[in-house]
């Protein structure tokens, strides 16, 4: 392992997973392509989308122009709103089910479908191989999430083939807005490359079968990526809208929260109230297992993205990574249960996925923490800040609870319950 | 009469494949490996993977990134550069699964091993690397290490009048990662007249590629970062070029 080193800018490392590059002055990639949101003519950047999406449009809306993919959370409503409203396409949402959902995840997406009008696929994999598949994946490579991560990205594309629908609307590249993976001028595109190498940790649904575990071909091909000739014969193509509109999660979730009744929610790990609202897990196990095996958290993603927008200084944002990083899960009996398996049984696994780069055990004291946050150790004191975290959160709206009213169980069929929020 | 060729070019830098900008600017892309495996599933025709790092940190070649490349499987032959010094280390490339290398700085600095290698491997292994810039006074060679241009070293006219080396990479790098920038003249500097040549930097349109090909020295198109944008970049490449000149595009049957 290379020597860690920090941005100046932000508090990313440069073994960020995604990888991640520091130039001569000590500034990190993703901050570098950062700086192109005040520099680019976005006026100039929306006209070239519109002109980009033209041949698309269908004639006397009979039919879809577009595939947007969906959940009840994160981007889905400023997407939809986008395409729909502004773009003025006729998109074909489509959903995979989790099995972690959220009550609240659910009555979002339920509203997004009413407030749109749009028609909705889900695909819905059958709830045994899916918890096969979660059990595989977690002993392999120790990831609960890649069933999840796997299906919302083969989903569209399949429902792009299917349907002969050749246009997919993503929301940003997170390769791009994380680490500055690609400039927006390079207008990036969906690829089955990145999808592999990033959004599933190198490992696609064959790379799944082995000699050494029980998962065979009817397990994993609901999750195979289409064929590269099928992919042609459709003219697919997969846009990020980031690289045309000037991307501000926080600033659109509350546009989104005002014109359709958007809904967030606290989170227990970080102070971010919009993204992943629709899990149970993604904040919770999946956000424990990212600490465990790279030393960070999702609240560091947060807190850069914040530093980036100038919206928190870099010793506001340390101090929220150590508000929140080592809170407990509070959802992991639920996903036991799920599962099928003891609470034990997990933290063994959960354990096992701890980094020795970042996590040493002691006799007495246990495992003991040596992550990011640990090595950036003069931050806290690089300013006297005058608004504390209080504020801060106010600034981060929680309409909800992730339970909505409701249990906290999963929602694992997603029926809709939009009594509550439809008007 | 042989055809022409589009090779892909993966830069590695610290073992992480890089988007390079004229040879100073530096963007993260992804795991080598997995780069290979994707250009190699759209029939690009010669893969180049390029370790920029190794030379300057005098850490001699990645044979662990040409382990995994080579244990992938790939149907495309591999190109590796990057900290080769040796004869030994030319051997050891080949033997680790590459089928050519790539010399840079040993070209310059030790052409006499360069001639080891060759008598080992065969001249048509071995290709050299010449990033060239315009300066006041004409065309002159990059040296990355030094990150100052240097006039071109006698010792290696012999290598490419004694065909020493099969082919020279020809990289434009003031315009290296900047769409459609390349230099053409630099494929008629006089030093490389005669030479088999592979131009690479700020290489993307297609017009742009088929008057680099209609060249009668020029045996190949090198191309880098904008191979990364877009799904099925190499055949949409191949698609608009003219037929017969270069290897139809193709897409690979893997599950139907």
């Amino acid at each position: 392992m290379t020597e860690l080193r920090f941005c100046k800018r932000c508090l990313y490392g440069s073994d960020h997973p995604l990888g991640l590059v520091l130039d001569d002055e000590g500034i990190c990639s993703g901050c570098r392509i950062h700086e192109e949101k005040d520099q680019l003519d976005w006026q100039e950047r929306w006209n070239k989308l519109r002109k980009l999406v033209q041949p698309y449009k269908s004639v006397g809306n009979a039919q879809y122009d577009c595939i947007i993919p969906v959940t009840g959370g994160q981007d889905s409503y400023f997407i939809v709103h986008t395409v729909k409203n502004l773009l003025g396409l006729k998109p074909l949402l489509v959903a995979y089910n989790k099995h972690f959902n959220t009550p609240l995840g659910i009555a979002n997406l339920a509203n997004l479908r009413i407030r749109f009008n749009c028609d909705i696929a889900i695909k819905n994999v059958g709830l045994r191989t899916v918890k096969k598949l979660t059990r595989s994946t977690l002993s392999q490579f120790s990831s609960i999430y890649w069933p999840i991560l796997a299906g919302h990205t083969v989903f569209p594309v399949e429902a792009a083939i299917r349907y002969k629908i050749p246009l997919i609307f993503w929301g940003a590249h997170q390769g791009l807005e994380q680490v500055g993976m690609f400039s927006h001028e390079h207008e990036v595109e969906m690829t089955r490359r990145y999808r592999k190498d990033h959004d599933l940790f190198g490992l696609e649904a064959d790379d799944l079968l082995s000699i050494f575990d029980t998962l065979t071909e009817s397990d994993i091909w609901q999750y195979r990526y289409p064929e590269d000739w099928q992919i042609k014969e459709v003219g697919l193509r997969g846009i990020y809208i980031g690289n045309y509109v000037r991307w501000d999660p926080k600033a659109q979730h509350e546009e989104m929260a005002r014109l359709y009744n958007y809904k967030g929610a606290h989170l227990n790990r970080t102070f971010d109230t919009y993204d992943y609202v629709d899990c149970f897990n993604y904040m919770d196990c999946h956000d424990i297992l990212k600490l465990f095996k790279h030393g960070y958290s999702k609240v560091t993603d947060h807190a850069c993205r914040e530093i980036r927008h100038r919206r928190l200084t870099r010793t506001q944002a340390e101090a929220l990574v150590r508000a929140y990083e080592k809170r407990k899960a509070r959802y992991i009996p639920q996903f036991c249960e799920w599962l099928g398996i003891p609470e034990e049984s997990l933290r063994f696994l959960l354990d096992r996925a701890r980094n020795q780069h970042y996590w040493y055990k002691q006799e007495r004291e246990g495992w003991v923490f040596q992550g990011w946050s640990t090595k950036r150790v003069n931050i806290l004191s690089e300013s006297q800040e005058t608004r504390g975290l209080t504020d801060i959160h106010a600034e981060f709206v929680a309409h909800s609870t992730l339970e909505h009213d409701h249990d906290p169980k999963y929602i694992v069929i997603g029926k809709g319950y939009s009594e509550k929020i439809s008007s | 009469m042989l055809k022409k060729r589009i090779v892909g070019v993966i830069t590695v830098k610290k073992g992480w494949a890089v988007q390079s900008i004229g040879y100073q600017r530096y963007l993260p892309l992804g795991r080598p490996e997995t780069i290979a495996e994707n250009l190699d599933r759209w029939g690009v025709d010669e893969i180049l993977i390029q370790s920029i790092d190794r030379s300057t940190a005098n850490q001699g070649p990645d044979y662990d990134l040409i382990y995994r490349l080579a244990s992938r499987g790939l149907n495309t032959p591999l190109v590796y550069g990057g900290g080769i010094k040796t004869r030994e280390h030319a051997t050891a490339v080949i033997s680790k699964g590459a089928d050519r290398i790539l010399v840079d700085a040993s070209f310059y600095d030790h052409p006499e091993e360069i001639r080891r290698m060759a008598s080992v491997l065969g001249a048509q292994a071995v290709i050299a690397s010449v990033p060239l810039l315009f300066t006041n006074s004409g065309i002159a060679l990059w040296d990355y290490r030094t990150q100052r241009s240097r006039g071109w070293p006698s010792a290696c006219a012999g290598l490419l009048t004694d065909s020493i080396v099969s082919e020279i990479l020809v990289i434009d790098k003031s315009h290296e990662g900047t769409p459609a920038s390349f230099d053409i003249s630099f494929l008629e500097t006089p030093f490389l007249r005669g030479s088999s040549l592979i131009a690479f930097g700020g290489i993307n349109k297609p017009c742009q590629i088929k008057d680099i090909l209609d060249m009668p020295d020029v045996t190949a198109v090198a191309i880098g970062n904008f191979l990364n944008y877009r799904e099925h970049a190499v055949q949409e490449l191949k698609h608009s070029l003219p037929k017969g000149s270069i290897r139809e595009p193709y897409y690979e049957l893997l599950h139907s």
